[in-house]
């Protein structure tokens, strides 16, 4: 099995997507951010020049294009590049593009992918480290990606843009450098189908996009104090895989969530609310929640790095459930 | 004037604006009597910039319209009963009862998306108008909103993008305001537009613009057909702002009809209430249009009378339907909102 | 134009502020090279002439907002220097105690108000501010910097259709470096100048040179005059060229060299010192005491700012809500 680099796997992902169909139009392109990759992105625009646009700073503007392209017979993928300007397209997006299918008696479909990059960066401040997720499940009509690994990150571009419905692919620029396994002919992997990261028995720890990684670090270290996490990574969060995690739960009693999404009403929150709705009685302990603090990011340094989800903070959540 | 075409497509724009007029006037009663609740917006007073207009179409352009689409939709033909069965929430109507009034959706005539939010749907005209320069297939887009729209940031934002990409889009701005047809030179300022004369905006973006008078279908006729065939020809976008007079029933929070049409108020308004009299006097497209098909010759009274006769029993037959048409299952709102 | 008129001790000060902007911009730089300062950073060397230009006409009380690229800006309107770097290092003793870093300047004391990192962001907010002004009828006025790129933004267009409306004293100031991020600004729009959408709304412009200080200033003067009389917006384009790249880190490969030289020519302070040593208003020994003074001052503030400790973890739970 071969081994490469996530922002290798998106881009093989945008390569093979382009290739196989012309109906996929880019808008706007910083699908690896101010990543120092992001050359590679380069060669794709030249090879498909006609299909890849480059708008001015008009995200209203351009998220509507995209929006309304995709109801004339296009599949956009638009890159809202980072995750706090999807509020200058807000409009767009959660008013005309989530409702459209519905709101017209399933006449018109809206096959939009809206790309963007969430979270903490180091550095972003309040204005350019939002996660907007939160938000946008909480407005019906939208699916939810996000991937944390190699072989997510391109199968799950794959099924995004294959899919009828306006999808928000949420991605983090802290996956871009990190490498996995990534098969040579991989298969689109289908939404609303969750992952068991790692296996185990003690703790039921679900997490998504950069804190599956994270979380499997602090498993590794608890490695030697005898405590065996299984991390889920439910990968999308609409549609979600409410089985695969239930199976986790029913193993192990105790669930801890980590997103960085805010406290209040966050990923986290929602996830918890449906384990206790599905199966209170399996719970041995009341589910811990490790979100980013209800708080505007501050910049500095010590300050950004404190309101996450820390890893101490991780580590003390899974004893916490385990005692 | 009259539009430069055949005589039986007189008649047949007469028809529609026919339509148009006695279906919006239909549902007002229907409204006041609790059959269908919300607001709504009524067409009454631009039929003769829709009929028109949208006539110089082909049947695979796209449209995009707003909360006051009744008119655009009948123009465009589609059916009353299925209109008025989804303004009245009813399972057989166009969107199945989930849009209503302010979102009527008719796919096989153009109608992709219509978005109640003011400006909503100008930045995704430019992407249907994007994805047929992509796609080759020669579909145009009419993007059709009121004066209000270009207040909203989205609408500078799509302007600057169709003329930046030079995609085939006609936008078509029905200014029925009070700064509009009805704006006396010099008047005062508009208090929320500070852009005068509106064709401004679009030329700030070097999108050719134009105004017309959107009484005059003919003046309407000439200047879409010549927009519509410059945008076909990939001459990028087009601009044209038609003027209207409101329509004194639309001035309240829910319209008012103080004044039912019937054609010979073409010639004799002596019976209409005196607050409305002056506008079915001098600034009704529909009476105008049928006093000039009569001066023309290209019709008699009883010929429009009859036409009008027939368009009154068809409308009368869509609310029945509308009316008998069931409600959609209650669980139908948890159905059918994703592909 | 520049007139002789105007006496060196009006003239002299403005190049010290330019000079203090300059060194400032470049000790920042070499931090962030030295990896003392994280996160984003614009620079905006080779665009001091139009911050000086403008803020030098201004009174205290008057009200200044920025973007992502304002140190200069907020230099200019008379900011701390120390309490500035500080806080693009993340420092305790920064102006917002370190939440704010580079793109969210707040300098209350010196009347500048906002920066924001959302491209025009600032621009509704100085409506604001500028509709507050009037109501308080004292001549105030409000001032907001943003660059080409702001021009696509829808909210630019409705605060110009607001401003023109409603007769607010606020004055746009458009610095036209001809680039929006990466892209050059014929990527973006059709136009080439954004004053033409000041025309559209009705609102008094002026385009000019902005790598020349007197001829900004001589602008600004009109405009701010016209704003404090309760005539409304005004609307000034400065045409001026960015020296670096979009931020910190961005090698920039995107423009011709030979651009960049002829702009280098065109820098706004060695163009004022050649003007003021024809005005006999400084000499040579003047001009390197200048530099030597501003590096000084700014080598203090470096200083300060990494000598300040970091903020206290529990700082982040505090000034969340008033």
């Amino acid at each position: 099995m071969r081994e490469i680099a996530y922002y290798e796997a998106k881009f093989e992902a945008l390569n093979e997507i382009m290739a196989a169909d012309p109906t996929v139009h880019l808008i706007n392109g910083t699908f690896l951010s101010l990543s120092p990759h992001r050359h590679v992105y380069q060669a794709l625009a030249k090879k498909y020049s006609d299909r890849i646009m480059s708008p001015p700073i008009s995200e209203l503007g351009f998220c509507g294009l995209a929006t309304g392209a995709a109801m004339a017979g296009l599949r956009p993928i638009v890159d809202i590049s980072t995750g706090s300007f999807i509020f200058e397209g807000w409009p767009q997006v959660a008013n005309e593009a989530a409702n459209a299918f519905s709101m017209s008696g399933g006449q018109t479909r809206v096959p939009v992918v809206f790309h963007l990059f969430h979270g903490l960066r180091g550095g972003g401040a309040a204005q350019h480290s939002a996660s907007p997720q939160a938000m946008l499940w909480n407005n019906p009509g939208l699916e939810i990606v996000l991937p944390s690994s190699p072989r997510d990150v391109k199968g799950l571009l794959k099924s995004a843009t294959a899919s009828d419905n306006p999808t928000i692919f949420v991605d983090h620029v802290q996956l871009l450098d990190l490498k996995g396994d990534v098969p040579e002919n991989d298969t689109p992997i289908p939404l609303g189908v969750a992952d068991v990261k790692r296996k185990g028995s003690d703790v039921t720890v679900i997490a998504t996009s950069y804190m599956v990684q994270r979380c499997l670090e602090v498993a590794e270290k608890l490695v030697n104090d005898r405590i065996n996490v299984e991390v889920v990574d439910p990968r999308t969060l609409v549609p979600f895989d409410m089985a695969t995690l239930m199976t986790s739960v029913e193993k192990t009693g105790r669930v801890v969530i980590v997103d960085e999404t805010h406290q209040s009403c966050g990923v986290a929150a929602e996830i918890a609310a449906r384990i206790v709705e599905t199966g209170f009685d399996k719970l041995k302990a009341p589910i811990r929640r490790v979100a980013t603090l209800d708080v505007p990011v501050p910049y500095s340094p010590p300050l950004e790095d404190y309101i996450g989800p820390r890893k101490d903070r991780i580590m003390e959540a899974i004893l916490a459930v385990l005692r | 004037m009259l539009p430069q075409v055949p005589r039986e497509t007189l008649l047949d724009f007469c028809r529609r604006m026919f339509v148009i007029r006695h279906f919006e006037e239909s549902l007002v009663p229907l409204h006041d009597k609790g059959v269908f609740g919300g607001h709504y917006h009524l067409y009454i007073g631009q039929e003769a910039t829709g009929v028109p207009a949208l006539s110089c179409l082909r049947a695979d352009d796209y449209l995009f319209t707003t909360h006051r689409n009744h008119g655009h939709l009948l123009a465009r033909g589609a059916d009353p009963k299925r209109l008025c069965a989804e303004i009245l929430g009813r399972a057989d109507g166009y969107n199945k009862g989930k849009g209503g009034s302010f979102h009527t959706v008719v796919t096989s005539l153009g109608f992709l998306h219509t978005s109640a939010v003011v400006a909503g749907i100008i930045p995704l005209a430019t992407g249907t108008a994007y994805a047929a320069k992509a796609l080759k297939n020669g579909r145009i887009t009419v993007c059709l909103f009121g004066d209000g729209a270009l207040e909203e940031g989205a609408a500078p934002e799509a302007l600057n993008l169709a003329s930046l990409w030079k995609l085939p889009v006609l936008f078509l701005c029905e200014n029925n305001g009070k700064y509009g047809a009805g704006r006396a030179a010099g008047a005062a300022q508009s208090t929320t537009m500070a852009a005068f004369p509106l064709t401004d905006l679009p030329k700030a973006y070097k999108v050719p613009a134009q105004q017309v008078d959107g009484l005059d279908s003919g003046a309407v006729h000439i200047t879409i057909s010549q927009a519509v065939e410059k945008i076909r020809g990939g001459e990028g976008p087009q601009f044209v702002e038609a003027q209207t007079v409101r329509w004194p029933g639309g001035e309240t929070n829910w319209p008012v009809v103080l004044q039912n049409t019937n054609s010979s108020l073409a010639w004799d308004v002596s019976g209409v209430p005196d607050k409305v009299r002056e506008w079915y006097r001098s600034c009704d497209p529909l009476l105008i249009y049928i006093r000039e098909l009569v001066d023309a010759k290209q019709a008699t009274k009883q010929e429009i009378a009859d036409i009008e006769n027939k368009v009154k029993a068809d409308i009368a037959d869509a609310v029945e339907f509308a009316v008998a048409s069931p409600y959609p299952k209650p669980e139908v709102a948890a159905q059918e909102y994703f592909a | 134009m520049a007139t002789d008129r105007e006496k060196p001790t009006e003239l002299v000060p403005l190049l010290r502020k330019m000079w203090l902007i300059r060194a400032f911009e470049e000790k920042v730089s070499a931090l962030y090279a030295m990896r003392e300062i994280m996160g984003l950073l614009h620079l905006g060397i080779g665009q001091e002439a139009v911050a000086v230009g403008t803020c030098s006409l201004l009174r205290a009380d008057d009200y200044v907002f920025g973007g992502h690229r304002s140190h200069g800006h907020a230099i200019a309107k008379g900011a701390d220097i120390k309490r500035l770097m500080a806080e693009i290092a993340g420092r305790a003793t920064g102006y917002c105690g370190g939440k704010g870093g580079s793109m969210h300047i707040v300098a209350l004391d010196a009347g500048f108000v906002t920066a924001t990192g959302v491209v025009g962001g600032t621009i509704p907010l100085a409506l604001g501010a500028a509709f507050a002004a009037k109501e308080k009828n004292k001549g105030q006025v409000a001032v907001v910097f943003f660059g080409d790129g702001a021009g696509q933004a829808g909210a630019f267009h409705e605060s110009l259709n607001i401003a023109s409306l409603w007769q607010l004293p606020v004055i746009f100031v458009c610095e036209n470096n001809g680039y929006a991020e990466f892209t050059p600004l014929s990527s973006h729009t059709l136009i080439e100048r954004l004053a033409r959408h000041a025309e559209t709304y009705k609102i008094p412009s002026a385009t000019v040179d902005g790598n020349r200080v007197l001829e900004v200033r001589n602008a600004m003067s009109k405009a701010v005059q016209h704003a404090r009389k309760g005539k409304g917006p005004a609307f000034v384009e400065c045409l001026t060229h960015r020296l670096r790249g979009h931020y910190e880190g961005d090698p920039a490969k995107y423009r011709e060299l030979s651009e960049l030289a002829e702009w280098k020519e065109k820098d706004p302070i060695a163009r004022f010192m050649r003007e003021l040593k024809r005005r006999k208003a400084v000499s040579d020994k003047d001009i390197a005491a200048i530099e030597s003074d501003a590096r000084d001052l700014v080598e203090q503030a470096a200083q300060f700012a990494l000598d300040s400790p970091w903020p206290a973890s529990d700082e982040v739970a505090s000034q969340v809500t008033a």
